[in-house]
């Protein structure tokens, strides 16, 4: 019987020869069937010889043969990667399944799986939240192109020809009439020529300008237009709507103050600034709003009556509002972020932090 | 533009604290953007709007200040010391374009006594940052900051035949400028020329020639307005932009031109100066004052508050405005000359809404009304795009749209990048014609600050000139290397490849229904060959995916591989995405057949996917292919492919033998079309699990 016992070691070898040369899962399966197969697996086969021999060397044959199976059993479980099998199961699944042998020394407090997650850009998920606040508000979103034309960037704004307020507006210039849009206004007019009021969107885009990169500056930014077009809208419902706004969006404690300014657009015009939450305004010093307690965020106004008349919208009727809003300049107050640049850096050490937020 | 509140006080009577002045004039807009304490002078630096060039000198923020605190201003008189000579005698003044020059006054000071400014008028001089020359240039550029009329001196002894004549350049004809420019005039310029040749550029800047000099006596003051649109075409053109030009353009006050040239010529008479009688005043036009009418009404509906009629007659009298009640509620409004911003009611309300305080109109939210929604369906898509992306590991990324020649010829895209006219520097001088660049720039940083895994989308505008004119189409761009997460480990090492990044764009493909898609083995100039396949929806490629090629991975010093892929999602989107339609739940049991099949190694998966599906077999509900092996027990010139087959029927149980049949089948269209093999043992039931 020592043949036995040593066919049982020749096969524990051979086993491990295998396992050794098996590179993948598929040939980890192939060596389970020739093994384990219910009906020719090398030690199923050993355990209908079993049945032939007297009990004794049944006993001490049969632990030999059963060592066999655990030692085949628990390395093939064990090349799998981390340690788990595959099985395939009675109804045809594939299951994943706690290896037999190790159940009882589990240790539970090792880390458990963590699946990749992409984050999304700090400026989209900002441009986000301002669009839900808005969308709340019946407002619908839409894009427009980048590449415009100097009449709806400029002269259907009411931007005549040669003005020097468009120097306001440093402009890269494609064309003759072509060139990248300097804000999101230019949608104003587009959706105004296309939709008849009342009329509540926002229009959140790439705008550029023609200005070197420093801290504060960039050639390309994030801007969101809103626009309100209805009867009888008036400047207290765009003060109402933005206060509303900044308040959810940046949390109500926050101040808002209107001021006069130009654009040529909107009338009266309005410049709108937000409480410094860091110094108010007690700190000279301060990197935010530099002791005035207050810091310039978006443009606004009432839709200037020209702009209505040149979309065909009659401007006794109707009235509305619009403001434009720097999502960039926005966010780093939110989150006291000092360098515009670090947005387009795309440092996935600072993109990803933002949507544990 | 730069106050000195000394200066301002010119115009008032009573002594204005500076916190009450700063603050009267930030409610009204102008706000304070600088402060500069200089010998007992406060300095600010007031924010002016280019709609405002009134606001550009001392006399127009007194106005705003006056009306704002509901003060009056001081009245000031600019005494001459006249001669009997009357300066059209002396000096013939001719406007030959009237369009171009509305208004052109002029007077003559003889005797002047040319040499260094009093302290007083260096002081003004020196708080608005500028030198003190002489008290001639002085007190033009005094002039000029009091009350933003720019104004220019000539000596009369150097001006041929003592003509001023305001007309256009001729061709070839040259100026000698004050700031040692040599320019070499256009015929669409205005300029101010003697009997032969031109002295000035008009409104830009004066000539060297006719320039006042120690040795000039006899001053010709030019205060005139020109045509804004002419002034600041001419200074782009010759590239000088002076404080002369800079109002010109924004709009004088056509009103003023005869006061601003008795002011300096009153100054002047300190100097020894003495006047000659009837300054020179040429207005070809009438002038006429602006009429608007104003609602009472209208101010409420737009401001949403009403403000107090008294208030409003109140403020545009203070303003300098002609205000008058034609019937109740309805005011005829007429225009001072220097306010060139005011032409509709919508500016008078304006004016009405900056005095009466942003601060004193209420904040209301608007009623919720039902408004028709605005779809916008590429923009709604592209963002059901970003979870998926999310889910599967990409970071999104926002790269700057443009490019340059470098990066253009690097990557070879075949499209023709848009240039831009006026770059800010040559790294910029173009739009990108692929977000791929923009992806390994940003790979190769991230990896250089040491992160392992890198997988990253964006999804942007690629821009490319066409024979029809410019394009912009959103394109997704996507990007893997390194790993595909930490090491884990459960997980172990998973790196990035190629079917990883095949996976997610089959994955997006079918989540958002765009089927039947496909892919076809293509070339790219910026894969490495071999590595790349093109997508396709029916006949249209809708973009590639494959092996970053080595010479851009080398252009950026990335060692390791990248894989990476860019879909048209415009062309994407544009196609019908195959219609949603529930499927009720099956309710009789599948047969499970995995079949492991000898392959020769020249036959494409894809091809034995579609020669199955080719077959419509309506029992087979779906396959699979589930293992991939080659090894000792297959021959070398095949591989194992392990599928797994799915069968049911929709209404009853199936029957062994019809699974066994429909597997036949497979089993003989794959082996006639490639030679497929059925592997020794190599079908398993996994209903029983037995051979
Ligand atoms: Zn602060």
């Amino acid at each position: 019987m020592k043949t036995l016992e040593s066919r049982i070691g020749a096969l524990k070898t051979k086993f491990d020869e295998s396992l050794a040369g098996a590179t993948d899962a598929g040939a980890l399966e192939e060596l389970r069937n020739e093994f384990l197969s219910r009906k020719r697996g090398r030690v199923t086969l050993l355990f209908e010889e079993l049945k032939s021999l007297p009990p004794e060397e049944k006993r001490s044959f049969g632990r030999l043969v059963n060592e066999l199976k655990a030692h085949v059993q628990k390395n093939l479980a064990v090349s799998l990667k981390g340690s788990i099998r595959i099985k395939s199961g009675a109804k045809g699944k594939l299951t994943v399944i706690e290896d037999d042998a190790d159940r009882d020394q589990v240790d539970l407090t090792l880390p458990g799986e963590t699946l990749p997650w992409g984050a999304p850009h700090p400026v989209m998920l900002f441009l986000e939240e301002i669009e839900r606040i808005f969308e709340t508000m019946g407002f619908s979103v839409a894009e427009g192109p980048e590449i415009e034309t100097d009449y709806y960037n400029f002269e259907a704004l009411n931007f005549p020809p040669h003005h020097p307020a468009r120097d306001d507006w440093d402009t890269l210039y494609l064309g003759e009439n072509l060139l990248l849009r300097t804000h999101t206004s230019p949608m104003q007019v587009r959706v105004m020529e296309k939709h008849k009021p009342p009329i509540r969107i926002i229009v959140p885009g790439k705008v550029y300008r023609r200005e070197a990169i420093d801290p504060t500056h960039l050639p390309m930014f994030y801007q969101v237009e809103g626009l309100l077009v209805d009867e009888g809208v008036t400047f207290a419902h765009l003060k109402g709507t933005l206060d509303l706004f900044l308040k959810r969006l940046l949390g109500d404690k926050i101040g808002t103050r209107f001021r006069p300014s130009f654009f040529p657009f909107t009338e009266p015009s309005a410049e709108v600034d937000i409480s410094c939450l860091i110094c108010s305004g007690r700190d000279q010093a301060c990197p935010v709003c530099g002791g005035t307690g207050w810091k310039e965020l978006l443009g606004a106004g009432m839709i200037n009556p020209q702009v209505l008349k040149n979309v065909n919208i009659d401007p006794e009727r109707y009235s509305g509002w619009a403001f434009g809003l720097g999502i960039e300049r926005a966010a780093m107050f939110c989150y006291q972020i000092a360098d515009m640049r670090t947005f387009y850096e795309n440092d996935l050490r600072f993109t990803r932090q933002f949507f544990l937020k | 533009m730069k106050i000195s509140l000394d200066w301002l006080s010119e115009y008032f009577d009573a002594d204005i604290p500076a916190s009450q002045i700063i603050q009267a004039l930030e409610r009204i807009g102008l706000m304070v953007e600088g402060r500069e304490e200089k010998e007992g002078d406060v300095i600010l630096e007031i924010e002016t709007y280019s709609n405002r060039p009134d606001t550009l000198g001392h006399l127009g923020m007194a106005r705003e200040l006056a009306a704002a605190l509901g003060l009056s201003l001081k009245e000031r008189r600019w005494p001459l010391s006249e001669l009997s000579t009357r300066t059209a005698d002396l000096v013939d003044v001719q406007i030959w374009d009237d369009n171009l020059c509305p208004r052109y006054c002029g007077a003559l000071v003889k005797g002047v006594k040319v040499g260094p400014s009093p302290a007083w008028l260096r002081k003004r001089i020196e708080s608005m940052g500028l030198n003190s020359i002489n008290n001639v240039v002085d007190i033009t550029n005094y002039v000029l900051f009091s009350t933003s009329q720019p104004i220019h001196a000539f000596d009369l002894g150097k001006v041929g035949g003592a003509k001023v004549i305001i007309r256009r350049a001729k061709k070839g004809e040259r100026l000698l400028c004050l700031d040692g420019t040599d320019l070499t005039l256009a015929p669409d310029m205005l300029v101010i020329a003697d009997e032969t040749k031109p002295i000035a550029l008009a409104g830009v800047i004066g000539g060297q020639e006719s320039a006042v000099t120690e040795t000039t006596t006899d001053v010709f003051i030019e205060s005139a307005t020109f045509d804004p649109v002419s002034v600041r075409k001419t200074r782009k053109a010759v590239g000088l932009q002076t404080d002369a030009s800079y109002r010109f353009e924004r709009g004088a006050d056509i009103g003023f031109a005869p006061q601003a040239a008795v002011m300096a010529a009153s100054l002047l008479t300190a100097f020894g100066g003495r006047v000659c009688e009837v300054p020179v005043d040429v207005c070809p036009l009438p002038l006429k004052k602006k009429g608007v009418v104003l609602r009472h009404r209208r101010i409420t509906d737009l401001l949403g508050v009403e403000v107090d009629p008294d208030f409003i007659q109140r403020t545009f009298r203070a303003l300098g405005f002609d205000i008058e009640s034609k019937q109740p509620g309805i005011w005829q409004v007429r225009v001072p000359t220097w306010r060139v911003d005011i032409e509709r009611e919508a500016d008078l309300i304006e004016e009405a809404a900056r005095f009466f305080g942003y601060d004193n109109i209420p904040a209301v939210v608007p009623p919720l009304q039902v408004v028709d929604p605005i779809p916008d369906k590429i923009r709604q898509t592209s963002r059901q795009i970003r979870p998926l992306l999310f889910h599967y590991g990409f970071n999104e990324v926002i790269d700057f749209s443009f490019s340059d020649a470098e990066r253009e010829s690097l990557w070879t895209t075949g499209l023709e990048p848009i240039e831009i006219r006026n770059p800010i520097s040559i790294r910029t001088s173009l739009l990108r014609t692929t977000l791929l660049g923009g992806l390994v720039e940003t790979a190769a940083w991230n990896r250089n600050r040491g992160l392992d895994a890198i997988q990253i989308f964006e999804i942007g505008k690629v821009y490319f000139r066409e024979e029809q004119g410019f394009k912009e189409r959103l394109s997704l761009g996507m990007l893997s290397t390194g790993m595909r997460d930490e090491p884990h480990w459960r997980t172990g090492r998973r790196e990035a490849d190629f079917y990883a990044l095949k996976g997610t764009c089959e994955a997006l493909l079918r989540q958002l229904r765009y089927e039947p898609f496909s892919f076809e083995r293509a070339d790219r100039p910026f894969f490495e060959p071999g590595s790349c396949l093109a997508l396709a929806l029916k006949e249209d490629k809708l973009g590639c995916l494959g092996r970053v090629a080595e010479r851009i991975r080398a252009a950026l010093d990335l060692k390791q591989p990248v894989w990476a892929a860019e879909i048209d999602l415009d062309l994407l989107f544009g196609k019908q995405p195959r219609p949603f339609a529930y499927q009720p739940v099956a309710k009789y049991p599948s047969i499970i057949r995995d079949v492991s099949l000898l392959v020769p190694r020249d036959v494409a998966y894809q091809d034995i996917r579609q020669a199955v599906e080719k077959l419509r077999l309506p029992i087979l509900e779906d396959v699979r292919l589930i293992d991939r092996y080659s090894g000792e027990s297959v021959p070398q010139d095949r591989i194992s492919l392990l599928f797994r087959f799915v069968y049911r029927h929709l209404r009853k149980t199936l029957l062994a033998e019809e699974v066994e049949r429909a597997e036949q089948q497979i089993l003989s269209q794959l082996k006639r079309n490639f030679g497929v093999q059925l592997r020794e043992g190599g079908q398993i039931d996994n209903r029983t699990g037995k051979n």
